[in-house]
């Protein structure tokens, strides 16, 4: 109380002294609304007084004379720098910035107005991501960022998507980027059994996210040391402003479907070209075809019951979406909060794939005091996915376009007499819909995110925060085949597996920001500390007394256990510094110090610097004679980054537990590698920023080069040393190329208004060096010297000799001369392999735009690759002339008949292989545009909701991935096969009965009041 | 504001300190795994490490059903058809194996795996305190080294013809005699010749039935080691070896024919016939039992009755209406084709080696030798038969106990051996075509610069 009171008599003294010698000046800050502007920064220019807005925008301020000037500030608005003269009232209307240049980006540990940002960093807010009802918010990515590739791998609701910036930056499991959420590294492991990915960030429902930041280039990531190599992406979640609540509710709900079907035979061309491919067949004869086709059709074939299905529309059938979030937010008295809850139930284009999620957020920051800010992040969420089996299971939906179109799906009313109802058993292939029918396989996520964390401002200048943050990411997988289901005896089989891993972050930063005169600096520093545990169980139970006991309980035999863990750590300590001088110049240093635990004890730390330098022309005298440029920055980064995700326990060599005749034994798992170490990518970045015409159009142009050191790759070993693969680090890998980003706002008026953006990125990517120089095959890739890494590599079809039907390879064997033998041949173990395409595009871009028209809104966003081959691996059995009985798509009715035939399909011979060999025959350019997103809106006037209580109303229609334009014939340019195992990746550019993406048509409304 | 840096200076120190006392939480070990040195380093983990072998053996690539299946496609005429829709099987039913072949490599990668962990066993044997035991384990590991080369060089060698040329080229399998543990080393190596890897097989064997108990539990004894031992000189056309091997397993192993054909079959522990056979429990992964895969239809755990029993197969019998034999055969519920009845039980053991082989062995040994060692070959043949209810024959020729293989062993992988060693062509393809060799995984001549490939490919 005696403190209070002598605090008061200061003040009440200094504020006496002042009134003396200095005038007092009041005023309102407002939007370009009229609306009070809360938090706006006052100062007088410089001296680091000032005085904050309250919150409806007022301030007072004492300034020592007339010649004073204000400079008022607000992030996203123009500052504005009024002279005082003899005004006591101050009244400032602030407009929002014209250019995105004001706006502050992430950057890891703080953040940075992006106009003295020296780093190659994409930001995208929620605007940009908003309004798409896909459950996976890297989705919403797509095309929106130069040199961000984002490829969903096919069209399943809750498909592994990849997200690579700037290429190929490695060649293991973890080529993606990092994601960091409020500072959390997220849990991104793919913890999926049944060999298709999960998208472990599915949890997190794109309503919550405030804005999204790329970095892209080495010194920005750096801080982020030993994970950042392959860039970061920081997602920002929602925050509440001071001010009254705003509440808002948003619904969407549409019908999806697959974005492209294919032609299939119909029933009778397929009795046709197999008749004629059995006839052909050197081994059989005719009545082996008619065997077959009776047996496939149920003896219906050539009588009138004879049907024709289309398995495809069975596999692929339409979808639906359903969308709601609802958040509430605001703040008072140096509180703020964000309060949302979010749904989506999302049932897939693939039969019986289906998606639920449930999550609430609350955000949450108190002012304790003027230097103490504590708050805290909490996310829930529980998604259920009803799942299919992997792109290369017989009974995944997508397989059955092989099912002859004679094959009923179900038995007909007819056969209901001999007892047999359900789905027809005696296909080609087992039916996928016994599993459907019998079988489920649901894997549910249970996932919280939560963050505790305390700001203190030491002084005006210094802060210091400590983060404390958990990422509790718990998953279920129910796996049940029920009697029917195909390929067990056993009557019934359950799996249940549980995974739990739990991450826990501890971050402590100091910041120090401090302006003198010209000079203004800004210093990071800081130390984390991360631990991450994983656990996984399962058991399976056989022999179920009955169908409808699903549980573990009832099995008569429990045929399997596992119980495994795992786990890693990272220590980091990390600094960053930057110096602008007069707003012009600036200078940033960072280093980031990094431990692991999953490499050896020798080789456990790395240092990972960057530095950066920019250079803000448009400042100096020389150029502000130059109307035209208003805004123009020359920026340079060099960095070094690691890449540690090999897997936890890699350099170690390994024995794990089997088991022969329920007896315990042992059984090499991995050979070690004692000298396994981080893998280093060096990256240069020289990047120019400008705004011409008063920034109506902007833009950025970047070249990077990134030299990917000492890869982490699994090297095939030779196969008879009784070992498949070992980790290593082997040779050298470079990405290079430029991005162009250009903004523009074409029209500017107060009743349209019309903006168009275009990024655009080019990549070369190059295995540069290789140890021994020696090729490096996996299945159809190959890692060779000078080439593109894991290009496409096969032998290469030559087409069909017209003499005789015989499929042709080229033999590309090398004459003694060095020339290349391009003769031909009907023996593909005689023609050599050759590097057929790359994997990755060489272009990749996109193209949105938005006009605003009145009330009405419109906006797109248009997607393309160019560059890249994708290799069918499912050709061989697709468009394989009838080589077995798998249905083919209609183009192989152009089969080769008679001698002098010009065709690229062989003779149909049934069963001898004739041209169903890997090759060319399969590999097509991936090349495609596509319309990612097209939203037209309506916001209700003011006249009609005047008096409703609500303050907008915005009534939105959505189409995503709309129109596709490509010349690939298979499903999807975009869809590779999901088809790993805990060991191998998918082959880079292979599709195997990959599912296309589903293109969604919705409508929704947002409420705000 | 010296204060509030000092206040600082402390936070940072606190910071630091923290930092450096999580050091060692960097030293993380896993929980999953044992070290390659933990798991030399006591009897309990090598003794284990044999076990391994045994599981890895009885593998699906291996003896978990592919190495037999392919056997019998590649061999097939008009015995069987292969009716499934896996490409790889299919190329070995049409004598045209691919060089990309994943069933021949993975059968090469099941192959060296099963041995590279063999050679361990037996380099690290010396750390058994108890004599006996270090035999048996040798023993035991020496026989499935031997197993595992011995087919490896009947499907990726050149074959074996007593005299001929080719067994002296360097034509057979890599021969690795020691475990490999640094795997940074020059892994390459050439092929051996076909008379090095059968004379490696031949010392194994004679080695592990001098170290080997006479019973041992369902793990090999001396007995299925020198039952291989026949299979190999039959396989060399060494009758006389064959001949006493079989007869020495007949006279003294204890095991006995089972009282009826289906007795011998689909059992879930070894019979009395079962001389030896890979452990399959209903806890086995899936792919330890392929036979049922390919063989037997989907109520019965299998595809859909890949491989079918042809019509043909019934006219080899001279009496298919008594010799239970020739409808040892159910009607698949997939295809409506006969499928085997050896393959229906899901979790059945896989059989290796059975008496009815011996007696097969001794009878055809017999013949060539002009003996009649242990008894008459006609004994030994209607030994097999009247279990069957086949009537019983006065007399046998060679090609007489050739065909009583096919009656009695069908679809067990004896087929293209059978052939290639009479020199019988497979239809129209010569019995010693190069296209009845697999070729050598295209894995293996990326990796391994000093490998050759066998000619047709």
């Amino acid at each position: 109380m005696k403190k209070t009171l002598l605090l008061s008599y200061v003040l009440t003294f200094m504020f006496a002294l002042s009134a003396i010698a200095q005038q007092t000046v009041t005023g309102r800050v407002t939007d370009d609304t009229g609306e009070g502007l809360p938090g706006v920064n006052v100062v007088i220019k410089g001296t680091t007084d000032g005085a904050t807005t309250d919150i409806d925008g007022n301030f007072r301020l004492s300034v020592p004379g007339a010649d004073a000037i204000l400079v008022f500030s607000f992030i996203g608005m123009d500052a504005q720098e009024i002279t005082v003269g003899s005004r006591t009232v101050i009244d400032v209307q602030m407009a929002s910035s014209a250019t995105e240049l004001a706006e502050l980006v992430v950057v890891g540990y703080g953040t940075q107005s992006k106009r003295f940002v020296t780093d190659n960093v994409a930001k995208l807010s929620s605007e940009d991501i908003e309004g798409v009802p896909i459950p996976s918010f890297q989705n919403a990515l797509s095309g929106k960022a130069a040199g961000v590739r984002v490829t969903q791998q096919n069209g399943k609701v809750e498909s592994g998507i990849t997200v690579a910036i700037r290429g190929q930056s490695s060649v293991t499991a973890a080529s993606g980027p990092l994601f960091v959420l409020d500072g959390i590294p997220l849990i991104n492991e793919n913890e999926s059994q049944n060999g298709a990915a999960v998208n472990p960030l599915l949890t997190i429902p794109t309503s919550d996210i405030e804005s999204i930041d790329i970095l892209k280039d080495a010194s920005s990531a750096a801080i982020y040391g030993a994970r950042g190599a392959n860039g970061v992406v920081i997602i920002t979640t929602k925050k509440g402003k001071e001010g009254k609540a705003t509440f808002s509710l948003n619904v969407s709900s549409g019908i999806s479907r697959k974005t492209n079907g294919r032609d299939w035979l119909n029933s009778e061309q397929y009795a046709e070209l197999f008749l004629e491919a059995g006839d052909n067949a050197s081994w059989t004869d005719r009545s082996f075809v008619e065997g077959r086709l009776d047996r496939y059709s149920n003896n219906t074939w050539g009588t009138p019951n004879q049907v024709d299905t289309d398995w495809e529309e069975i596999a692929l059938n339409d979808g639906h979406v359903r969308d709601v979030d609802f958040s509430v937010s605001g703040g008072n008295n140096g509180s703020t909060y964000f309060i949302g809850a979010a749904y989506n139930d999302t049932d897939g284009i693939v039969r019986s794939n289906e998606l639920e999620r449930f999550s609430g957020r609350a955000n949450i920051s108190q002012k304790i005091s003027d230097k103490l800010t504590i708050g805290m992040n909490f996310n829930y969420s529980r998604t259920t996915i009803d799942r299919v089996s992997n792109d290369n299971a017989f009974v995944t939906p997508l397989q059955a376009i092989a099912q002859s179109p004679l094959s009923p799906a179900f038995f007909g009313p007819d056969d209901l007499a001999n007892g047999e109802t359900g789905p027809f058993t005696r296909t080609v292939y087992a039916n996928f819909l016994l599993q459907d029918e019998f079988g489920f396989y649901e894997t549910t996520m249970n996932r919280t995110i939560g963050k505790l964390y305390a700001q203190y401002e030491i002084t005006d200048w210094l802060k210091f925060n400590t983060d404390f943050a958990y990422d509790i990411f718990g998953q279920t997988e129910l796996d049940w085949d029920g009697s029917r289901v195909p390929f067990q005896s056993t009557q019934g089989q359950k799996r249940t597996a549980n995974v739990n891993t739990t991450n826990y972050i501890w971050s402590n930063y100091a910041t120090v920001d401090k302006v003198f005169d010209e000079h203004t600096v800004n210093v990071v520093l800081g130390y984390e500390y991360q631990q991450s545990d994983r656990r996984f169980n399962s058991v399976t139970g056989q022999q179920f007394p009955s169908d409808a006991l699903t549980l573990i309980n009832s099995a008569a035999t429990i045929s399997a256990g596992l119980e495994q863990t795992s786990g890693y750590r990272f220590v980091g300590l990390f600094a960053r510094a930057s110096y602008t001088f007069q707003d012009k110049y600036i200078f940033k240093a960072s280093v980031r110090r990094d431990g692991s635990s999953r490499f050896g004890r020798s080789t456990q730390y790395g240092t990972f610097p960057a530095v950066s330098v920019g250079w803000i022309l448009s400042e100096e005298s020389f150029l502000s004679g130059v109307s035209a440029i208003s805004f123009l920055k020359f920026r340079a980064s060099y960095g070094e980054l690691g890449n540690s995700e090999i897997g936890n326990f890699a350099a170690l060599g390994l024995f794990r537990g089997e088991s022969y005749n329920q007896r315990p034994g042992l059984a090499p798992f991995q050979p070690p590698n004692q000298v396994l170490s981080w893998e280093t990518s060096k990256q240069t970045d020289i990047g120019i920023e400008f705004g011409l015409f008063d920034g109506r159009v902007s833009g950025e142009i970047d070249y990077y080069v990134k030299n990917s050191e000492d890869l982490l790759f699994n090297v095939p070993l030779v196969p008879s040393s009784g070992q498949n693969t070992i980790a290593s680090n082997i040779g050298e890998m470079q990405n290079k190329g430029f991005e162009v980003l250009l903004n523009g706002d074409i029209v500017r008026t107060g009743d349209l208004n019309v903006n168009l953006g275009l990024n655009v990125a080019r990549n070369e990517n190059e295995a540069v060096s290789i140890p021994d120089g020696s090729d490096i095959v996996t299945g159809r890739n190959i890692i060779r010297q000078g080439e593109v890494l894991n290009s496409l590599y096969m032998i290469e079809y030559a087409g069909v000799d017209p003499a005789n039907g015989d499929a042709l390879y080229y033999l590309n064997t090398e004459n003694a001369d060095g020339s290349i033998d391009r003769g031909t041949t009907n023996d593909p173990n005689a023609a050599t392999r050759i590097i057929a395409g790359s994997p990755v595009p060489v272009w990749i871009g996109g193209l949105t735009g938005s006009v605003r028209y009145k009330n009405f809104d419109f906006s797109f966003t248009f997607q393309g690759e160019w560059g890249a081959s994708i290799y069918n691996a499912g050709g061989r059995f697709q468009s394989a002339n009838a080589d077995w009985f798998d249905n083919q798509s209609a183009d192989q009715m152009n089969r080769w008949q008679n001698p002098g035939d010009i065709t690229d399909v062989p003779q149909a011979r049934l069963g001898e292989g004739n041209g169903s060999s890997h090759s060319t025959r399969w590999l097509e350019e991936a090349d495609f545009v596509r319309l990612r997103n097209v939203t037209l809106a309506y916001n209700l006037p003011n006249s009609l909701i005047d008096g409703t209580g609500l303050s907008s109303v915005r009534v939105y229609a959505t189409a995503i991935n709309a129109l596709t334009f490509t010349n690939y014939s298979g499903y999807d340019p975009e869809a590779r096969s999901d088809a790993a195992t805990r060991t191998t990746l998918p082959g880079a550019g292979i599709d195997f009965y990959s599912a296309p993406a589903a293109k969604t048509f919705t409508l929704g409304v947002n409420l705000k009041f | 504001m010296r204060g509030i840096m000092k206040k600082y200076i402390y936070i940072l120190s606190v910071c630091l300190l923290a930092v450096w006392s999580c050091d060692d939480k960097l030293d993380l070990e896993p929980e999953e795994f044992i070290s390659f040195d933990a798991a030399f380093a006591n009897e309990e983990s090598v003794e284990g490490i044999l076990l391994g072998v045994y599981d890895e053996a009885g593998q699906g690539p291996s003896y978990g059903g592919q190495l037999q299946v392919i056997s019998d496609l590649l061999g097939a005429t008009n015995q069987l058809t292969w009716q499934g829709t896996f490409i790889q099987p299919r190329e070995y039913f049409q004598k045209s194996m691919l060089v990309d072949n994943t069933w021949a490599e993975n059968a090469w990668r099941n192959g060296y795996e099963t041995i590279n962990q063999a050679n361990l066993v037996i380099d690290n044997v010396s750390i058994f305190q108890d004599a006996t035991r270090a035999q048996r384990v040798e023993g035991e590991a020496r026989f499935l080294r031997a197993l595992i080369y011995f087919d490896l060089v009947r499907h990726f060698g050149e074959t074996w013809v007593a005299g001929g040329a080719n067994n002296t080229a360097e034509r057979g399998v890599p021969l690795h005699l020691a475990g490999i543990v640094d795997y940074g080393a020059d892994l390459s190596i050439a092929r051996a010749t076909v008379a090095e890897v059968y004379a490696q097989v031949i010392t194994d064997l004679q080695t592990a039935m001098t170290l080997l108990p006479a019973t041992n539990g369902e793990f090999a004894d001396q007995y299925s080691a020198e039952a291989l031992l026949a299979r190999v000189y039959l396989q060399q056309g060494n009758f006389a070896g064959a001949r006493d091997a079989a007869n020495s397993v007949i006279t003294n192993s204890g095991h006995t024919l089972a009282p009826t054909y289906a007795d011998a079959f689909n059992n879930d522990s070894d019979g009395v016939e079962d001389v030896f056979m890979f452990q399959v429990t209903n806890q086995s992964l899936f792919d330890r039992q392929q036979l049922i895969t390919f063989y037997a239809d989907q109520p019965t755990g299998g595809r859909q009755g890949d491989i079918a029993v042809a019509p043909a197969y019934a006219t080899l019998f001279d009496d298919p209406v008594n010799d239970v034999r020739a409808s040892f055969t159910y009607v698949s519920v997939d295809n409506g084709l006969n499928l085997t009845r050896k393959y229906s039980n899901q979790f059945a053991n896989i059989q290796l080696i059975r008496l009815a082989e011996m007696h097969l062995i001794r009878a055809e040994a017999n013949l060539e030798a002009g003996t009649t060692t242990g008894a008459t070959p006609v004994a030994d043949v209607n030994a097999v038969r009247t279990r069957s209810g086949a009537p019983a024959l006065a007399a046998v020729t060679v090609a007489d106990v050739l065909n009583e293989r096919q009656l009695e062993l069908a679809f067990e992988g004896f087929l293209i051996h059978d052939l290639k060693r009479t020199q019988t062509d497979v239809g129209t393809t010569a019995w010693n075509s190069g296209t009845l060799i697999s070729p050598i995984p295209q894995d293996e001549m990326d990796t391994n610069p000093l490998m050759q490939q066998n000619d047709a490919y």
